[in-house]
C-alpha cells in the first residue's frame, strides 16, 4: 500500500523566519508518529504542512496521494483530521450545534443524531446545549475529538494531544488513534508527555533545527 | 457537498451566531440611529435644511455603519475555525456566499429601522414609495457584498478593522451615489430607474467578483 | 546590489524633463488665462501618467493572478506607488490652477471625483499591501484588490458623470481637431513625454529596490526555533 504522507526535504520559510529546512517522513498505513521538539521548533507547522494548510516553501511532499502546493490536495483535506491548540469551534454555537454543523458539511443525512452520538461518546451528552464560549479548555478538546468521530479521518494530526484532558477522557487520544490505525490509516501525535505517547506510538521523532531525526 | 447545501448550512451557522450575540441587532443599529441623531447638533436643527438632507444623511450613516456590520466577529472566523471549513473542503465561494447573504439580511434589517428613525426625525418628503422596495434590497446587497470581499482581502491583516473602511468606501460610491439620487429622485419626482440600473449592474459585478476571488484570496492564507 | 550611477534611462529621463520646462516656459502664454495656464504642462501629465500607472498595475496584477511570479506584483506594486505620487501631483495642481480660474479649490465635477476616487482607492492598495508582511499572501491579496479596483473604475465613471458634470472637456483626445494652438500644443505633448519617461525611469529604481527588498526578507540561514533555550532559573538549566 502507498504511504499515506511523504515528505522529500520540506521547507517553510516566512518573512525573516525560517521555520523548517530539511524534513522528510514517510507515513506507512497503521504507523503512529510521536513528534517532540522544543517550543518554537516548527512542530505546528509541521503539522499544517501534513494538513495541506501550508504550502512548503521549499522540498516536494504528497499527502493522501496528492501533491502538496497543488490545488487538488483540497480533495482530500476531509479524510485528513487536524486537531490544534486552538478548538475549532464557533463560540457562539453550542456543542451540538457545532457538530450538527460539521455533520451537515460532511453530507451526514442525519446531523442531529450524527451530532449527539458522538458528543455521547465523549461524555459529553449532558453539555450538548451549553454554548461552546461556556465549556472549559477540556470540554472543547473533548469537543473536537468527537468532530473526529464524525470525519473519520485516514491522517490524524493531534497538536498537543493530552493538554486539558482529565484522567477519564485521557484515554480518548488512544481509543482515537487505535481506531484510525486499525482501519489502516497513520497518525502524527505532538506531545510532550513522552512517557504517555511512547505506548501509543511506533516512532519517535524530534523536530531540532528544523529538521527531523530519531528521538 | 453541494455548494447549496453548504452555503444553506454555513448561513444557518452564522444566523444563529449572530441573534445570540446580538452584535448587529443590539449594538451596530441603535448606534446608527444615535448617529442621526446628533447629526442636527453638528449641522443645525433646521428642519427644511433637514428635510431636504435628511435621506442624504440617512445613506451616509448606512455606509459608515454597514462597513461595521460586514466586519460583524461571526462574519469571518478566523485561526481553527478557517482551518476547519477549509480541512472540511468548504468551497470558497460557498462561505462568501454564505456570509453576504447574512450580511445581505442585516443590512436590510439595519435600513429598515434607520430609515424609520431618519423619517420621524427630519420628516422627509416620500414620493414613490414603492421604488424603495427595489433601492432598499439592492443598496444592503451591494454594501454586503463589498464588505464581505473587502474583509476576505484583509483578512489576516493586524489593523482588519481599521483597513477596511478605507478599502470599502471609494469602491461603494457607486453604491452610495445611486441610492442617494434615487431618493433624491423620489422627493424631485424625477425619474429614478437609471439609478435603480447602477445599483443593480454594480451588485453583479460585485457578485461576480466575489465568487470568481474566493478561491484565490482563501489560497493565500497560508 | 543596484548600481548608483545614472543610468541611460536616467538621463534621458532628467534631459527630456529639462527640455519640457524650457519648453513650458518659453511658448506664448494662454491668451485668456496668461501665465497661470503654464500649470497644465504640469497637471495633464500628471493625469496622464496616474491612469497609465493604474493600468500597468491591472496588468500586473492579473498577471500575477495567473502566472504567481513575483516579478508582477513588484511590477503592480512599484506602479501603483507612483501612480499615487502622480495622482496627488494632478490633484494638487488641479486644486491650485482652478482657485484663481472657478473661484473654488474644489468643485464636484465628474473627472476631479473619479480622480480623488483613484487616490483613495490605491492609497487602501498600499495600506493592504504594508499590512500583510507574509510576500506571497501579499502579493495575491493585493492582485485581487488591484482588480477589483480597476473593475469599479468605469462603474464610478458613468456614476459621477450622471451625478454632475465644470471640468474642461478633452483638449486633445477629441473626435474633432484639438482646440489648442500648436505652440501649446507641443509643450504639452513634450511635458507628457517627459513625465512618461521619468515613469519609466522611476519604475525601473523602484522594482529594483523591491526585489532587494525581496531578497532581505529571506530567512537568515538559522532556524527560527534556535532562538529558543531551555530556560535558566539561577544560574543552571531547569
Amino acid at each position: 500500500m502507498s504511504p499515506l504522507a511523504e515528505l522529500d526535504g520540506v521547507g517553510v520559510r516566512r518573512p525573516n523566519a525560517l521555520i523548517l529546512r530539511d524534513v522528510s517522513l514517510t507515513l506507512a498505513p497503521g504507523e503512529a508518529v510521536a513528534l517532540f521538539g522544543a517550543n518554537g521548533s516548527g512542530k505546528t507547522t509541521l503539522l499544517r504542512v501534513l494538513a495541506t494548510l501550508t504550502a512548503p516553501t521549499s522540498g516536494a511532499g504528497r499527502v493522501l496521494e496528492r501533491t502538496l502546493g497543488s490545488p487538488s490536495v483540497e480533495e482530500v483535506r476531509p479524510r485528513i483530521g487536524l486537531v490544534g491548540h486552538e478548538p475549532a469551534l464557533f463560540e457562539a454555537l453550542t456543542l451540538a450545534e457545532n457538530l450538527r454543523l460539521v455533520a451537515r458539511l460532511t453530507g451526514s443525512g442525519d446531523p442531529a443524531g450524527t451530532a449527539a452520538g458522538a458528543l455521547e461518546a465523549v461524555g459529553l451528552a449532558g453539555a450538548s446545549g451549553r454554548l461552546a464560549a461556556d465549556c472549559s479548555n477540556g470540554m472543547r478538546r473533548r469537543s473536537d475529538f468527537a468532530r473526529l468521530l464524525i470525519t473519520r479521518p485516514d491522517l490524524l494530526l493531534l497538536d498537543e494531544a493530552h493538554v486539558g484532558l482529565d484522567a477519564s477522557a485521557s484515554d480518548l487520544v488512544e481509543r482515537l488513534v487505535g481506531a484510525t490505525l486499525a482501519a489502516g490509516g497513520a497518525a502524527v501525535i505532538v506531545s510532550h508527555e513522552r512517557e504517555r505517547v511512547a505506548a501509543l506510538t511506533t516512532r519517535r521523532l524530534l523536530l531540532d533545527d528544523g529538521t527531523l531525526g530519531a528521538a | 457537498m453541494s455548494f447549496w447545501r453548504q452555503t444553506a448550512a454555513l448561513v444557518r451557522a452564522q444566523t444563529r451566531s449572530e441573534t445570540r450575540t446580538g452584535e448587529v441587532l443590539l449594538v451596530v443599529l441603535p448606534f446608527g440611529a444615535a448617529a442621526l441623531f446628533v447629526i442636527p447638533m453638528a449641522v443645525g436643527a433646521d428642519s427644511a435644511l433637514l428635510q431636504r438632507v435628511g435621506p442624504g444623511l440617512f445613506w451616509m450613516v448606512v455606509l459608515l455603519f454597514g462597513i461595521v456590520v460586514t466586519q460583524r466577529r461571526t462574519a469571518h472566523p478566523s485561526g481553527a475555525r478557517s482551518d476547519l471549513l477549509r480541512m472540511l473542503a468548504v468551497d470558497p465561494a460557498a462561505r462568501f456566499t454564505a456570509t453576504a447573504v447574512v450580511n445581505w439580511a442585516l443590512l436590510i434589517a439595519f435600513e429598515i429601522v434607520v430609515g424609520l428613525v431618519m423619517i420621524v426625525l427630519y420628516d422627509p418628503v416620500l414620493t414613490g414609495w414603492a421604488w424603495l422596495v427595489l433601492v432598499v434590497p439592492l443598496s444592503a446587497a451591494g454594501l454586503a457584498l463589498v464588505g464581505t470581499l473587502a474583509g476576505s482581502i484583509a483578512d489576516g491583516a493586524g489593523v482588519r478593522t481599521t483597513l477596511v473602511p478605507l478599502l470599502v468606501l471609494p469602491v461603494a460610491i457607486p453604491l452610495l451615489l445611486a441610492a442617494a439620487q434615487a431618493t433624491e429622485g423620489l422627493r424631485l419626482g424625477t425619474g429614478i430607474l437609471r439609478w435603480v440600473l447602477l445599483l443593480a449592474i454594480t451588485d453583479l459585478v460585485l457578485a461576480i467578483a466575489g465568487v470568481l476571488t474566493a478561491r484565490p484570496l482563501e489560497e493565500s492564507d497560508s | 546590489m543596484t548600481n548608483l550611477r545614472p543610468t541611460p534611462l536616467d538621463l534621458a529621463a532628467i534631459g527630456t524633463l529639462a527640455t519640457a520646462l524650457v519648453a513650458g516656459l518659453v511658448v506664448p502664454p494662454d491668451a485668456v488665462q496668461g501665465d497661470l495656464q503654464r500649470i497644465m504642462y504640469v497637471h495633464v501629465p500628471s493625469a496622464w501618467l496616474a491612469y497609465l500607472a493604474f493600468v500597468v498595475t491591472l496588468v500586473g496584477s492579473v498577471a500575477y493572478l495567473v502566472t504567481s511570479r513575483m516579478k508582477w506584483d513588484r511590477i503592480a506594486a512599484s506602479s501603483a506607488e507612483l501612480g499615487v505620487v502622480f495622482t496627488g501631483l494632478a490633484l494638487a495642481t488641479g486644486m491650485i490652477w482652478g482657485k484663481p480660474v472657478w473661484g473654488v479649490w474644489w468643485t464636484w465635477d465628474a473627472r476631479l471625483v473619479l480622480t480623488a476616487v483613484m487616490f483613495f482607492v490605491y492609497l487602501g492598495y498600499l495600506a493592504l499591501r504594508r499590512s500583510m508582511p507574509e510576500p506571497a499572501v501579499r502579493a495575491r491579496r493585493s492582485a485581487v484588490f488591484g482588480v477589483l479596483a480597476v473593475v469599479q473604475v468605469p462603474i464610478v465613471h458613468f456614476s459621477v458623470i450622471w451625478w454632475r458634470s465644470l471640468h474642461q472637456p478633452p483638449t486633445v483626445l477629441r473626435p474633432d481637431e484639438p482646440q489648442i494652438d500648436p505652440p501649446l500644443l507641443f509643450a504639452l505633448l513634450m511635458s507628457v513625454a517627459a513625465f512618461t519617461v521619468v515613469y519609466a525611469a522611476l519604475m525601473r529604481h523602484r522594482i529594483a529596490l523591491e526585489a532587494i527588498q525581496s531578497e532581505l526578507e529571506d530567512a537568515p540561514e538559522a532556524v527560527a526555533g534556535a532562538a529558543v533555550r531551555p530556560p535558566r532559573l539561577g544560574g543552571a538549566d531547569v
